[in-house]
């Protein structure tokens, strides 16, 4: 299943996939270098207090030396340089936040408009649940990458570099011993990623298998019930229950050893190094105290970033693979057939042809078979067969959502493949068999983003005689209509359906007639609506009731991808062949049916 | 506070665990304790210049045990609080899903299951936390900081203390402040993302739509409206965690100030020394967790309570269908005989089956049939007691179904139903399904009997191939032939096809009939169908229509009737002959 979306990449190693997510950063150059000054104040404000508590305590709490003034312009610069400090981490926060999130959104966009340009032999084998949490869900684990691991990441670092850098304005010496503890930090830092990238793709792994399971025994209930195995699929869900539980002390464990316990330990080893230092040297010489003080307060600070960083190196691993399917995503090459060449002609009169197209979707069995035909301006073709027969392949290819490989179908003379987009999109009009609703009112259904008129709505909507049930709604064009449109009857979607079509006035009309069950009034509402949407307009027609197409110019009947009839209405009838066994199917005339069936003996 | 009271059970079923865990976490705040008080004395040490290189050693070897002793007070804490929270989560869940096992169709009709899931996801989270993270911040806001305050008060200056800890409320304060606004921005935030997934679930369900009408450019507007939204929810989020940081720290820094300025006046006065100030700032530092850790605490709790609720509500829900006390565990066998008067599904008005009284003899084969709807599953799945009827019976032997156990009923009955559900698992497992012993033989022979063996030998692994979510997709048809070789390999009593046979070719479909007939010889079967040849070799055929029998006999019988039988059967022949696309010429 995942194979399916995501197409195995040799590329996308995890190098690769961080390189790409830090070139999405590019566009915001400028607010990044803003950010990192902010950054760079705040944290030198933050680094200076200690400095100024030093001087404090080595020039005037030690030898006992209080000038008024001097001392008040310090107290007020120690304070003055939280305040800078607090507003400027603030604001860099905030900016930070802001780059992340416009990343995330510029990825979203991304990804959503590349799935709109993909092709429908991507959609029909991928299953629309994952591809969905493919834009939402992963996208949303990037942005925990870019707000939380990156801002973190560079604002514990510079914290640490500040403090480094404190330390040598004070003593070089000291804060080069105090240097020795890098290694050791790094070291675990580096210990803990891959200790806990290996543990936490256990824990993700066994927890997916708890849902899975969790899922399908939700599912297949019935059937374990039916067959009694309910204890052991217990049994079952209870040692996949243990061993999440056994993979999840794991990481308990791991974290028990090397967090915060760990980086305490090292933050213990920097004291005991720093009282070292001073007491050696107060045994031969002078110390100052405010120095001392100084260098254990940075080291207080120091550990905070290191625990931050350290925690944040889970969520790192979430994210990494999570964009790797998300660029699996927008590399997927089965893109929806486009314009080809710049001549650009325009659909006037709407005359189809198809000439000898053989189409496979999976390359293997030819759904299609030589299929050729001409529908003139303003003619009807009905396409009739039993399912699978290929009548549905044959709209789906006159609407460009598959490329023709085999053959070529023609609009007014000029291949399907020159049209553009837009050109196809408004004279071709589809009528689908399970018309689509939109969350939103009434008249954004029917106009959808075209730019019409509220006039032309309603017109549509009367021309199609939806108007009648509209009218009765309490908010009329404005009723809200909600999710997949289930406030409305099947036979009433349809009609607004007719109404969106409608408002393009297309040239060719492309029928997948409903098999729905409508009640006789809106059936025959739903009848004189196609039968009047079809004058003067070139109409391919997938007809499942016999009875509606029996003044078509043209019936093609399909069976197994092939064209094995073709007529008129009496014509075919005339033939006793299988269109003749179809219509009296429907029509149910029993006694001939006996006759059928004798026949076949 | 009340998921405490709700938890006691596991604190008391854990109780070692968690007193341990507690004092170890108590021990490990009083610990820390220890090093600023050392950093002090040392540090008036080295400014009367009394410290000795063995004193300094001695102290230095002091806090290399204090921070051996930490470690390991540190990890075992962790190992036993976080390690029983995790063990509450796999014992809630193994309760669900015991739970889940024992309940009815209707519950699974009433809910949705993304609903269970997330609660035996998210909720089942959020208890973990609150028997976690939840002790931690409780035991860790009341102890440490009550710890950290009594030794700035006694060992250093309790005059000190109270002047410097003067800001300390106001960022409790302002940081459970923060915490509320973030709940409610946060909310609207999820609100926000939430319309985003179902604006991308609309547009990947409507893609034929959308590309027949060129919408495509129309949709990234409104997507990025959509997700522009979710950014501008985020940063209202956003401008509030940003507050945490630079709040916390200005005031830490106001607490350092004012210690500073009067921890000097002490010192000047001589009531304090410079290493004590030292020591003083350490501990404030200190301070900072357990004031968070109050505001982690209410949250926590908070979602902890609601959660505990929801997963409480769950599980005392009732079983509907149960084995009665006195019920026999006999298996039963014999004639079957349904009597009912009428059957209403629980929570709904409209009668689906009525008047339904008819004898199976034991071994004969059954063929229902009738529009969608008729009640047709209705009736086979009473006979499994996946509901119970209230107003007639159902016998096996002379003996009512209510009267056995369910055990012992559905031991008796092999069941295929009409969707049929694989699970991940290789096919032999599947067909061996509802007898995990069964050998490789018995499986291929089941499999041969329905029909599927030629499939399954194509299949990349064979018998050995994964089926269900994450293995290969089968089609409706196979899936058919694996649930039927599934039910045969059971070999029950009673068998029941509930329309079983829809998705195989009329070939296959008397191909599996006649494995049916020859394998079944003195077993009840019970089989519906829409396609009458499926029931045309039945001892006997029922029509049902709108729940009540209309026709009823065998099928030359019902054929001379001239019903919707008869009519049926002559319309499915023709069907036929189209779909083979013959003429009859």
């Amino acid at each position: 299943m995942r194979a399916e979306l995501n197409p195995i990449n040799e590329n996308l190693t995890e190098k690769h996939v961080v390189r790409r997510l830090m070139h999405y950063l590019v566009p915001f150059k400028s607010s990044l270098t803003a950010a990192f000054t902010l950054l760079l104040i705040g944290t030198a404000a933050d680094v200076l207090g200690p400095i100024v508590m030093k001087i404090f305590i080595d020039n005037y709490l030690a030898p006992r030396y209080f000038p008024w003034q001097p001392l008040t312009f310090l107290g007020a610069g120690f304070v003055g340089l939280f305040a800078i400090s607090a507003l400027f981490n603030y604001l860099q926060v905030l900016m930070f936040q802001k780059i992340a999130l416009n990343v995330v959104q510029k990825i979203r966009v991304d990804v959503f408009s590349k799935v709109q340009h993909l092709g429908l032999t991507f959609f029909d084998r991928t299953p629309g649940g994952s591809l969905v949490s493919r834009i939402t869900n992963d996208t949303e684990t990037i942005k925990d990458l870019y707000v939380s691991v990156l801002s973190t990441f560079v604002s514990s670092g510079i914290m640490m570099l500040g403090i480094f850098t404190g330390m040598f304005i004070l003593d070089v010496r000291l804060a080069l011993i105090c240097l020795i503890l890098m290694p050791f930090l790094l070291g675990l830092m580096w210990l803990y990623g891959r200790l806990s990238a290996k543990i936490y793709r256990v824990t993700r792994v066994k927890l997916s298998q708890l849902n899975a399971k969790l899922n399908e025994s939700l599912q297949g209930m019935a059937m374990i019930q039916a067959m009694r195995q309910q204890k052991r699929m217990r049994r079952e869900f209870g040692k996949i229950n243990d061993e999440h539980r056994t993979a999840m002390l794991k990481s308990v464990r791991l974290n028990s050893l090397m967090l915060r316990s760990a980086v305490y330990s090292v933050y213990l080893l920097g004291l005991i190094m720093i009282l070292s230092f001073f007491g050696i040297q107060s045994i031969g010489g002078v110390v100052q105290i405010g120095v001392l003080y100084a260098f254990v307060n940075y080291l207080d600070r120091f550990f905070d970033p290191v625990n931050q960083i350290m925690q944040q190196l889970t969520l790192y691993q979430q994210a990494v693979v999570s964009a790797e399917r998300v660029f699996g995503l927008l590399d997927d090459p089965r893109m929806a057939p486009v314009q080809q060449g710049e001549k650009d002609p325009q659909i006037e009169e709407g005359r189809v042809e198809f000439k000898n197209v053989t189409f496979s979707y999976d390359g293997k069995t030819d759904v299609l078979k030589n299929i050729s035909f001409t529908a003139n301006p303003g003619e009807t073709v009905a396409l009739v067969g039993h399912t699978g027969s290929g009548k549905s392949s044959i709209i789906n290819l006159l609407m460009r959502f598959y490329p023709v490989v085999h053959g070529s179908i023609l609009i007014d003379g000029k291949p399907l493949t020159q049209y553009s987009d837009q050109q196809l999109r408004s004279r071709v009009g589809l009528v689908l068999q399970d018309p689509f609703m939109f969350v939103g009112t009434v008249a954004e259904n029917i106009r959808l983003s075209h730019p019409v008129p509220d006039a032309s709505v309603r017109d549509a909507a009367r021309f199609v005689q939806a108007d009648r049930f509209i009218e009765k709604l309490p908010h009329r064009y404005q009723e809200r209509v909600g999710e997949r449109g289930t406030t409305f009857s099947s036979g009433q979607r349809q009609l607004i359906s007719f109404a969106r079509t409608m408002t393009l006035e297309p040239k060719v009309l492309v029928l997948d007639e409903a098999t729905a069950n409508v009640d006789t009034e809106t059936e025959e509402a739903i009848q004189r609506a196609l039968q009047r949407m079809r004058e003067g307009r070139t109409t391919i027609a997938i007809a499942h009731r016999l009875s509606t197409i029996q003044d078509a110019d043209q019936i093609l009947v399909l069976h197994r991808g092939e064209i094995v009839e073709r007529g008129t209405h009496q014509s075919l009838l005339r033939k006793k062949g299988l269109y003749f066994n179809m219509y009296q199917l429907q029509h149910g005339k029993l006694a001939e049916n006996e006759a059928a069936a004798g026949g076949k003996v | 506070m009340r998921i405490f009271v709700d938890l006691w059970w596991f604190f008391k079923q854990e109780r070692l665990k968690y007193f341990f865990g507690i004092t170890f976490l108590m021990l490990s705040s009083f610990l820390s304790l220890i090093p600023p008080y050392v950093v002090g004395i040392i540090v008036d040490d080295i400014r009367k210049r009394s410290l000795s290189l063995p004193v300094l050693a001695a102290w230095v070897g002091f806090l290399i045990l204090i921070g051996t002793i930490y470690y390991f007070t540190g990890y075992v804490w962790r190992q036993l609080i976080f390690g029983s929270s995790i063990v509450l989560a796999r014992q809630l869940r193994g309760d669900l899903y015991r739970h889940f096992t024992r309940m009815s169709p209707n519950f699974y009709q009433k809910r949705r299951i993304g609903d269970l899931m997330a609660h035996a996801t998210n909720d089942i989270n959020a208890v973990q936390s609150a028997a976690g993270e939840g002790i931690l911040t409780l035991v860790d806001s009341i102890t440490m900081g009550g710890m950290v305050i009594i030794t700035m008060a006694a060992l250093i200056n309790w005059k000190l203390t109270i002047i410097a800890l003067l800001p300390m409320p106001v960022m409790a304060v302002l940081t459970m402040y923060y915490g509320s606004l973030m709940h409610k921005r946060f909310g609207v935030a999820q609100e926000a993302f939430s319309d985003l997934n179902d604006k991308v679930q609309e547009n990947i369900s409507g893609v034929r739509v959308i590309k027949a009408f060129g919408e495509e450019s129309a949709q990234i507007n409104l997507f990025r409206t959509a997700s522009q939204d979710v950014v501008n929810k985020n940063m209202a989020v956003a401008r509030i965690d940003a507050l945490f940081d630079p709040t916390i720290t200005f005031i830490v820094a106001l607490c350092f100030f004012l210690s500073l300025v009067f921890g000097s006046i002490f010192v000047v006065d001589g009531t304090l020394s410079i290493g004590k100030l030292t020591s003083f700032t350490l501990y404030l530092g200190q301070l900072v967790w357990p004031m968070l850790a109050f505001g982690f605490l209410f949250n926590v709790v908070e979602r902890g309570n609601a959660s505990y609720e929801r997963i409480r509500r769950l599980l005392a829900v009732k079983p509907e269908v149960v084995s009665r006390p006195d019920a026999s565990d006999k298996v039963p066998g014999g004639d079957i005989r349904y009597a009912i008067r009428s059957f209403t599904y629980p929570g709904s008005a409209a009668t689906v089956l009525k008047n339904i009284h008819f004898t199976l003899g034991k071994g004969q084969t059954l063929g229902l049939v009738g529009k969608t709807g008729a009640g047709k599953t209705t009736l086979l799945r009473l006979l499994l007691r996946e509901f119970d009827l209230t107003d007639g019976g159902i016998f096996i032997g002379g003996q009512s179904i209510m009267g056995m156990t369910l055990e012992a009923l559905r031991s008796a009955i092999g069941y295929v139903p009409q969707d049929h559900i694989l699970f991940s698992a290789t096919i032999a497992e599947n067909i061996a399904f509802a007898r995990p012993d069964a050998s490789r033989e018995e499986i291929e022979r089941a499999a041969r009997l329905a029909s599927i063996h030629e499939d399954i030998l194509h299949f990349p692994d064979g018998y050995e191939t994964v089926v269900g979510e994450h293995g290969v997709t089968l089609s409706g048809g196979q899936k058919q032939r694996v649930s039927i070789a599934r039910a045969l390999l059971a070999d029950p009593e009673i068998l029941i096809f509930d329309d079983s046979l829809s998705a195989v070719d009329a070939r296959t479909e008397t191909a599996i009939l006649k494995a049916l007939q020859q394998e079944r010889r003195n077993k009840t079967t019970l089989i519906s169908a829409h396609r009458l040849s499926a029931v045309e070799h039945a001892n006997q055929i029922i029509v049902l229509a709108d729940g009540q029998i209309s026709e009823q006999g065998t099928h030359d019988e019902l054929m001379k009737e001239n019903g919707w039988y008869a009519e049926m059967y002559a319309h499915q022949q023709l069907e036929s002959l189209v779909s083979e696309g013959g003429t009859n010429r």
